[in-house]
């Protein structure tokens, strides 16, 4: 079985590098297909591999390189098993998808390339053995998914958004390899399992130190708050697939290097870190999706929406930590459980999401939603397929999300149990933060669904969408995945559970899963509840106004009169809600956090504006931008001008400084 | 109407009998109101929104007001149904579910004041079929409950018997005497 | 709200207990006219249709003609006719048959005689 995983793995990798090669031919048709569908395929060898992996529990080993060339290990390891799953379920819904949405050109030949190399970077990623391995295979695919984001270098934004991601994704990749450095030096070795061993040896402050170090490096790439300010901008100037990988898998392995440094290689530590890592995630879950209710670009809205979510995925395993560190080792294994499957869940119906937008940006031409709407008569299998990704990620039963959301609220309320009472009580603030952001997720996709889908189209374009040659199959396959994972939560966390014991050594099967298909918090007296009978009581629910609509039908006699719409002679689109207005009452409520800019122009003092047209334009402070990341560009910039000096050119000023080096060294030596 | 007149009067046979007894079966016991202003002065709007004051009160007789066509058992139509308003008024009335009775009430909405013209029904009963007429410019509250009280057949009506001709012989309205 | 509560005490109820009895201010409402059909003339009533703005009253042959739905009780037609027109202090004039608000009053003041 282990070699079979193994096998298993090297096959989609194989499958992958094979439609990178093939990717070359996608100027035409022929090979942006056979790209797409060895692409996917590779994708369902990976699931396979996953869920073996996880069922199973342990994966191989390989060996690669000689001590001449430079060595590489590669081990699969439970914990990398969700991951891998998630990666394989995104390759395959982006293979089906491709062909429908990209033109076969030469650019979109480039950028399969860069896709399929990423997709075999992120495997690389998730199976590295060894830190140099590990920072490799990280690097690569930043430098892939940065390509994957240039696909429309042409276009006003696209560079500069890119850029952007790179550079931030190299800052983290410092502090990523200055935290690898600190557990080298401090362990002896590379090889990441003797790390793990020997790092109980190590100094708490120098794994302390280590651990936030990677918290900040991965959190770049994750997209946690302060670091998430490249995440907007590049995944909506991305094509539609791959916004869908990068906010779908490439945020999660941020999330996989975190819990790696967490659970595998510095497990043991202090609670402070896990409360460290619960605050920023809840931080990042609030505002997320506070930022998310200002976008009036679909793609934006959904990228703030990823930060919302990892930050939920984040608290979720901050919360392990605390809980863990206390002794609550049942409780922090099970929201260690809960974080892997909110990953998991988030992938699947962000990837999702992101399709979707795609199909309507194609649809449509626009993303602006206060340019659309009325898509659910031009869409009609869009509009279904979205709002299934809409419950999921509203969490709304019997979906995945709500099922995953459900189980970490589970989790926080047991903060009683800890015997700090201010640690519990950060624990409840935590849980209040996280309910808030539930409660704000779901206006904000009640918006994100009913202004472009509902109601009466504001724009041209959105009036004469259709459907036809738009990708379905993708789409639906994920919907399909949302309802399964949702409904078949009891199996997807058994699979899970097999992973945590792996990873932490504590087993808690018995008080994860109970008969009945019932799911309990770790704690056999504290709550019960079953996904799959509530999926199945609400479907019977469903049934009852079915059979009083279809027992009252023969004998009550209808008229059909129009709607009633207030005696309104003729319904204008502009009527209706926008998306800015609709967002309105957060916006007033919160501003304080947000301190929007509102310009309003009239041509004359008539408040109806009848001489004229008002103009209306608004903006939200961009405060990390600007109180946070301009500083550090500026004070960059001014040691780069006061160091300039140094470098201006003259040649003998540099034959200057060899002579005072020359000297220096003569120094040194002779001492 | 004197203190030792019956409230109900009893119903009688035949066809009008009938009629009240399935009136009152259906309309009886509590009714909901929809106004429609099909171009008023608003008087008589006043006049109705009177009706939920303290003083006349008419939810003890069992009426309510509902601004959704939908819930209404009763429309009361003020105004001359001006041309403007007459896709308003269609709406409003084939939005209200069966059974339903139609009020027409003030001068305006009886053909009085304004004449038919290019801007002007005159009269609500020349765009929908109207059950009970409520004269009046404005008519009392009192009589908007007469009126509402006729159309649920909980009062009889008075005016047959009227004669408008003091002279005349037999019971006729006294000048100036409220009996 | 005690002061509500003592003054309704004091004072009573204030409701109307319409429709079983009539408040005595009802005397004083504004109504359509009724006529003295001995001391109508054609004169007068020509004079009448006239003076009515909102077109209640018509010379119909030997009839006035008054019709009580459009009738706006402006009092027009009481200040012309003098003493052959009074109100009538009828004002539930609700009714289900729009001809039934169409009262006719013979004119028999012609021949002179104002007995």
């Amino acid at each position: 079985m282990t070699h079979a995983i193994g096998g298993l793995a090297i096959g989609a990798a194989a499958a992958w590098l094979a439609a990178a090669c093939i990717a070359l031919a996608a100027g035409r048709i022929v090979g942006l297909r056979a790209a797409a569908w060895l692409s996917g395929a590779g994708g369902i060898v990976a699931v396979v591999g996953g869920v073996l992996l996880a069922i199973h529990g342990s994966g191989a080993t390989l060996h690669l390189g000689s001590s001449t060339v430079g060595a590489a290990t590669f081990r699969i390891e439970p914990l990398a098993a969700p991951f891998i799953v998630l990666l394989g379920a995104v390759a395959v819904a982006n293979g089906l998808y491709a062909p429908r949405y990209h033109e076969p050109a030469r650019g979109t030949a480039i950028y399969l390339l860069a896709y399929n190399l990423a997709l075999l970077a992120s495997l690389a990623v998730l199976v590295a053995g060894d830190a140099v391995a590990f920072l490799v295979a990280w690097e690569s695919m930043a430098l892939f998914c940065y390509l994957l984001i240039l696909r429309h270098h042409r276009r006003s934004g696209v560079a500069s958004s890119a850029f952007l991601f790179i550079a931030l994704s190299e800052v983290g990749f410092l502090m990523i390899v200055l935290a690898f450095a600190i557990l080298a030096s401090r362990t002896g070795t590379l090889d990441l399992a003797q790390m793990a061993h020997r790092s109980a040896h190590v100094s708490i402050g120098w794994r302390a130190a280590a651990y936030l170090l990677a918290l900040g490096g991965f959190g770049f790439k994750a997209g946690l708050v302060p670091f998430h300010v490249w995440l907007p901008p590049a995944h909506s100037v991305a094509p539609a697939d791959g916004s869908a990988f990068l906010s779908g898998m490439v945020l999660k392995l941020g999330v996989y290097g975190i819990a790696l440094f967490a659970i595998t290689l510095l497990a043991g530590g202090p609670a402070w870190w896990g409360v460290v890592t619960m605050g920023l995630g809840a931080v990042s879950a609030v505002l997320g999706i506070l930022y998310a209710l200002m976008e009036r670009d679909l793609k934006r809205f959904l990228a703030f929406s990823s930060i919302e979510n990892i930050g939920i995925i984040i608290t979720a395993l901050g919360a392990s930590m605390v809980f863990t560190a206390y002794g609550q080792r049942a409780i922090g294994t099970f929201l260690l459980i809960v974080a892997l499957y909110h990953a998991l869940n988030h992938g699947i119906y962000k990837t999702l999401l992101f399709q979707e937008a795609g199909v309507i940006e194609h649809a449509t031409g626009t993303r602006d939603l206060d340019r659309l709407g009325g898509l659910v008569r031009r869409l009609p299998r869009t509009a279904v397929i979205f709002l299934i990704g809409t419950m999921a990620i509203a969490a709304l039963p019997p979906l995945n999300g709500f099922v995953s959301e459900w189980l970490l609220f589970q989790g926080l309320f047991q903060g009683f149990r800890i015997s700090s009472h201010t640690v519990g009580i950060l624990i409840v603030v935590a849980g209040a933060l996280i309910a808030l952001t539930g409660g704000l997720a779901i206006d904000a996709f009640v918006r994100a669904f009913g202004i472009p889908f509902l109601g009466m189209p504001r724009s041209n374009p959105a009036a004469n969408a259709t459907e036809a040659h738009q990708p379905t199959g993708g789409p639906a396959l994920l919907a399909a995945a949302c309802l399964f994972l949702g409904i078949g939560a009891p199996l997807v966390l058994t699979a899970l559970d097999r992973v945590a014991r792996s990873a932490t050594g504590n087993d808690i099967r018995a008080k994860l899963i109970v008969p009945q298909l019932g799911v309990i918090p770790a704690h056999t007296s504290f709550s019960e509840f079953s996904p799959t009978y509530l999926a199945a009581f609400m479907l019977a629910v469903l049934v009852v106004p079915i059979v009083i609509y279809l027992a009252g039908r023969p004998r009550a006699r209808s008229r059909r009169p129009p709607v009633w719409d207030g005696g309104i002679v003729d319904f204008k689109a502009r009527m209706q809600y926008t998306a800015t207005t609709d967002a309105n009452p957060i916006r007033v409520t919160f501003a304080p956090l947000y301190q929007p800019h509102v310009h309003l122009e009239r041509s004359s003092d008539d408040p109806a504006g009848r001489s004229g047209p008002v103009h209306y334009r608004f903006s939200v402070t961009p405060i990390f931008e600007r109180y946070l990341y301009q500083p550090v560009v500026w004070l960059v910039k001014t040691i780069a001008n006061l160091a300039r000096p140094l470098q201006n050119g003259d040649v003998n000023l540099y034959v200057f400084y060899v002579f005072v080096m020359v000297l220096i060294a003569y120094a040194v030596y002779r001492s | 109407m004197r203190a030792d007149q019956p409230i109900t009067p009893p119903i009688g046979g035949g066809l009008e009998g009938e009629l009240r007894r399935r009136t009152l079966a259906v309309f009886g016991r509590s009714l909901h109101i929809r106004t429609v202003d099909t171009g008023s002065c608003a008087v008589c709007e006043s006049e109705i929104r009177l009706l939920a004051s303290p003083h006349y009160d008419l939810h003890r007789l069992g009426f309510f007001f509902t601004p959704a066509p939908r819930h209404a058992d009763l429309l009361m139509v003020t105004g001359p149904a001006i041309r403007a308003a007459d896709n308003l008024l269609l709406k409003v009335v084939q939005a209200t579910p069966d059974p339903k009775a139609v009020l027409a009430v003030g001068a305006c909405a009886l053909g009085g004041v304004y004449c038919e013209d290019e801007l002007v029904h005159g009269a609500v009963d020349r765009v929908v079929p109207v059950d009970v007429y409520v004269p009046g410019c404005p008519p009392s509250p009192l009589a908007l409950l007469q009126g509402l009280l006729v159309a649920v057949g909980r009062l009889e009506e008075r005016v047959a018997a009227l004669s408008m001709d003091l002279d005349a012989p037999g019971p006729a309205a006294d000048g100036g005497d409220a009996s | 709200m005690a002061i509500w509560f003592f003054r309704g005490l004091r004072k009573g109820i204030a409701t109307t207990r319409y429709p079983k009895t009539l408040d005595p201010w009802t005397r004083d409402l504004p109504t359509p006219p009724a006529f003295h059909s001995r001391r109508l003339t054609s004169g007068l009533a020509d004079a009448l249709a006239e003076a009515c703005p909102s077109g209640a009253i018509r010379r119909a042959g030997p009839d006035l003609v008054i019709d009580l739905g459009r009738c706006t009780c402006c009092g027009r037609c009481l200040e012309l006719a003098g003493d052959a027109a009074a109100p009538s202090g009828e004002f539930q004039l609700a009714t289900v048959d729009r001809s039934g608000l169409v009262k006719r009053v013979p004119i028999r003041g012609d021949h002179g005689s104002r007995a």
